[in-house]
């Protein structure tokens, strides 16, 4: 007659932060100390007893909390937990919480709480923590310290080297020669029981003349200090100088799932941006830009785990973009000589809109002061040649669709520009406008402002108020819908497993993109930036404040998802694309996206109502 | 669902027998409790292994119950009890995955069942398709006291089935299974099946079935009862 057989419970705590720190016994205890309860939407709140205080720890289903003025504080789902302000403050349950989707929760006793807070230091850390972050709930929009707040999961070697005890020293060197490493974790059945360095087969095998063959259990580190998957990055540092330590195995309960090394954390604070730039401002040649370069998908692996908006990784990414553009620029010009005549480097599609992300591939032109003599061409040509190969081999492939400033005509002069989009303007034809869509998202990268600004206020003041075009541009924007049938569809089979995925890209970001820009050139609004465009829109009353603030929040919900969706598909070693698969969100996840694409549909539903109903 | 009259009627044919003491008391114990509220009501989800499906022939392994007091599951007083067999586990391992040794800190069949009337006396027993657990149970009474008793119950699948055929869907075959079931209320999947497990599955399964029909505080248990004489 034990309960120790509570497995499921037991399982569910162990794979959730912070029960996921706690040793195997703690959980049981915890797991044997639970009630189960049920919540039904019928009851739309949960009900608090006020005598006694508990941690709720959601099973399953999806909530949201409320402050007395009905402001959201958090939302709640699988494997998070609320009710813990209340028994960290003492105060009375002052927040309502709306049960959105029915769900079974685990109440976990006050007494326990303070007893496991006072115990286990991680689980007081969380819950201390997760405490400030909803004090300074207004704060979640600015910019963060990446050392401060992303996760050593992101930054650790995920396949550590490891060595047996019961190997012998010279085996063990061998492994850590041939791995180029200085550290190896020590494995005895599976469990992690020590960790070997150079420094201990300096120390306690050559100065002490032991012989090759002794054990790795005579010369490791017994017990090593360790950390967890969950640990700050700022809280691995802070291990490493108390400790003295320059090697953390990475442990989940006794097992060794990584290692992190001080030089980890070096090279993850050098692909912060702000660094980054200035060290791309700094090379002398091609080579090393293109070396400095390989840092980009880790500065994206580090926002993207620091939780930052999806808004700001955009710009911080084409940011870093449009640097490395203009050094490839300088550099070329540094062989080339000086310009014949002044240009423009002009950036289209998401790199115009400053919404890059991983795997952009190049859209970009050239815009010359003049009409170009046969030498300056010449030397047009090779710079844009030389530029593009550069992008190319720093990660920003060539553009399929060949729009590129090395392509002749993308290669234009300022009156041949204008004739170009005047074309596009005034004869809107679907298929051609469907390409033409990404210049008209266009931004000066390199050159005089005054040029670009020539060609900019051209095109706006010929699509300002011009029906004809902005039905055109409206209607190719209504050719593709947000998946909202696909919820429909996911609702009947739950597990999702036979649905391939949701297109974020093209059946999300994209469309906001384009209902922005169609607003924007209606108005003859200069920003390309989608969030700025809404902004803007916002502020001129073309689109009205409740509107423009839904569809900013969808496009970043959205952005946002299509980037944790990438960041977990890099750390998985998946093949990097838009894809969603739906039963990798959790419920509450699913209702907030299903909400966002609702507003992409409504505002769909306003374009046409706005720009084609005169057709 | 039983009619309440009916279930007391039962009851009460059976207290006029001659019966062992502690089956007198388990019957004397029940009768108030039909009139309660479902918050109130003392609730017990039992959920049994068998070496078979015929209660004549077959045996009783493990049994696992799960209390529900005041519409909350306290995992605390979970119980899970192994019953020393005659001959092997045999085939029936594959299912429940209890192997012979682990039968040997198992109770005899006596002593199981003195244990179970004392867990559940003053209860209503809950299960997922209730009538093969319930026939089981009285099967080993009369095994071991020579009489049988009445026993209440809650089925979740006939409110399952009732439920699901009051908005008109057409039954699909397994759709009642308790995996299916559950799924419908955004429940968990468990990946271990024991008594303990089961039971606590059909505990969470009736919570949110009766949370599902609308005001828990004003429900009876006479609304979900039933009984096997």
């Amino acid at each position: 007659m034990d309960a120790s057989e509570l497995q499921p419970v037991e399982q569910f705590l162990a794979a959730h932060s912070p029960f996921d720190s706690l040793p195997a016994e703690v959980i049981s205890r915890c797991a044997k100390n639970i009630t189960v309860g049920y919540y039904s939407k019928a009851s739309a709140f949960v009900e608090f007893d006020t005598q006694n205080p508990k941690l709720y720890i959601v099973r399953s289903g999806a909530f949201e909390v409320r402050d007395p003025e009905g402001i959201l504080v958090d939302r709640v789902a699988e494997g998070e937990c609320f009710g813990f302000s209340t028994l960290l403050s003492g105060e009375k349950v002052v927040n309502k919480v709306a049960i959105l989707e029915d769900g079974l929760v685990y109440h976990l006793p006050q007494a326990i709480f303070a007893q496991l807070r006072a115990e286990q230091r991680s689980f007081d850390q969380f819950f201390a923590r997760a405490f400030a972050k909803r004090l300074r709930n207004e704060g979640r929009f600015k910019a963060k310290d990446l050392t401060t707040t992303s996760r050593i999961t992101s930054i650790m070697c995920a396949k550590p080297i490891i060595v047996q005890a019961h190997d012998s020293v010279i085996d063990a060197a061998k492994i850590m020669r041939d791995h180029r490493v200085s550290s190896v974790l020590v494995i005895d059945n599976d469990k992690l029981v020590g960790i070997l360095t150079d420094r201990d087969l300096r120390n306690r095998i050559i100065a002490e003349g032991l012989d090759v063959n002794t054990l790795v259990s005579q010369a490791m580190t017994v017990s090593p200090i360790t950390t967890h998957a969950n640990a700050l990055v700022f809280e691995t540092m802070l291990t490493m100088s108390e400790h003295n330590i320059h090697h953390l195995p990475v442990v989940d309960g006794s097992k060794a799932i990584g290692m992190i090394t001080s030089t980890d954390i070096l090279r993850a604070q050098r692909s912060q941006p702000l660094l980054l730039i200035g060290e791309i401002g700094r090379q002398a040649n091609i080579d090393s830009l293109i070396q400095v370069s390989k840092q980009i998908p880790l500065l994206l692996q580090n926002l993207i785990s620091a939780d930052a908006r999806a808004e700001e990784i955009g710009r911080v990414l084409t940011s870093v973009t449009d640097a490395l553009t203009r050094r490839l620029i300088e550099l070329n010009q540094q062989i080339l000589g000086k310009a014949p005549m002044a240009f423009c480097w002009l950036a289209f599609g998401s790199q115009g809109r400053q919404d890059q992300v991983a795997c952009s591939d190049q859209d970009n032109g050239l815009l010359l002061a003049h009409e170009p003599d046969e030498l300056a061409a010449a030397y047009f040509e090779a710079l844009t040649q030389a530029v593009c190969k550069g992008l190319d081999q720093c990660g920003y492939v060539y553009c399929p669709g060949d729009i590129m400033a090395q392509n002749p005509k993308w290669r234009l002069p300022l009156n041949q520009w204008k004739s170009l989009f005047k074309h596009w303007v005034l004869t809107p034809e679907p298929k051609a406008l469907m390409h033409a869509s990404i210049f008209f998202d266009m931004r000066a990268v390199f050159g005089p402002m005054s040029l670009f600004s020539e060609l900019q206020d051209d095109v706006l003041a010929s699509t300002k108020d011009n029906d004809i075009f902005l039905a055109g541009m409206a209607g190719n924007s209504l050719t593709e819908s947000p998946p909202l049938g696909f919820f429909r569809k996911f609702v009947l089979e739950r597990d999702g497993s036979e649905v391939k995925g949701m297109d974020l890209k093209h059946k999300g970001s994209a469309l906001i993109n384009d209902i922005a820009r169609v607003y924007a050139l209606s108005a003859g609004i200069k920003e390309v930036n989608t969030a700025k465009r809404i902004r803007v829109l916002m502020e001129a009353n073309i689109i009205n404040r409740k509107d423009a603030l839904n569809l900013a929040d969808a496009h970043e919900f959205i952005a946002h998802m299509r980037l944790a969706n990438q960041g977990y598909q890099v750390t998985n070693n998946l093949p990097v694309n838009n894809f969603l698969k739906p039963q990798h969100l959790s419920s509450l996840l699913r209702h907030q996206l299903r909400d966002a694409f609702k507003v992409v549909h409504d505002a769909q539903a306003g374009i046409k109502l706005k720009f084609l109903r005169s057709f | 669902m039983a009619n309440l009259w009916w279930i007391k009627t039962l009851l009460w044919r059976s207290k006029t027998k001659v019966l062992p003491l502690p089956l007198q008391n388990y019957l004397a114990a029940i009768t108030p409790v039909l009139n309660q509220r479902f918050i109130d009501a003392p609730l017990m989800a039992i959920d049994l292994e068998m070496t078979g499906l015929d209660p004549k022939n077959d045996q009783v392994i493990s049994i696992g119950l799960v209390p529900i007091v005041k519409g909350e599951i306290p995992l605390a007083k979970a119980q899970h009890l192994m019953i020393a067999i005659s001959g092997s586990v045999g085939h029936s391992a594959t299912v429940h995955g209890i192997v012979d040794h682990q039968l040997h800190t198992a109770l005899t069949l006596p002593e199981a069942m003195s244990w179970f009337l004392s867990q559940t006396e003053g209860h209503i027993l809950i299960a997922h398709h209730a009538p093969l657990d319930i026939q089981f149970i009285q099967q080993q009474l009369v095994r071991c006291f020579g009489h049988s008793i009445p026993l209440v119950f809650i089925d979740t699948l006939a409110i399952e089935k009732k439920r699901r055929l009051q908005q008109q869907d057409i039954l699909q075959q397994g759709s009642l299974r308790l995996g299916a079931s559950r799924a419908r209320y955004h429940l968990p999947v468990y990946s271990a099946h024991n008594a303990l497990v089961d039971a606590l599955s059909c505990a969470e399964l009736l919570l949110a079935q009766v949370a599902a029909m609308g005001d828990v505080k004003k429900l009876t248990v006479k609304k979900l009862i039933d009984v096997i004489g």
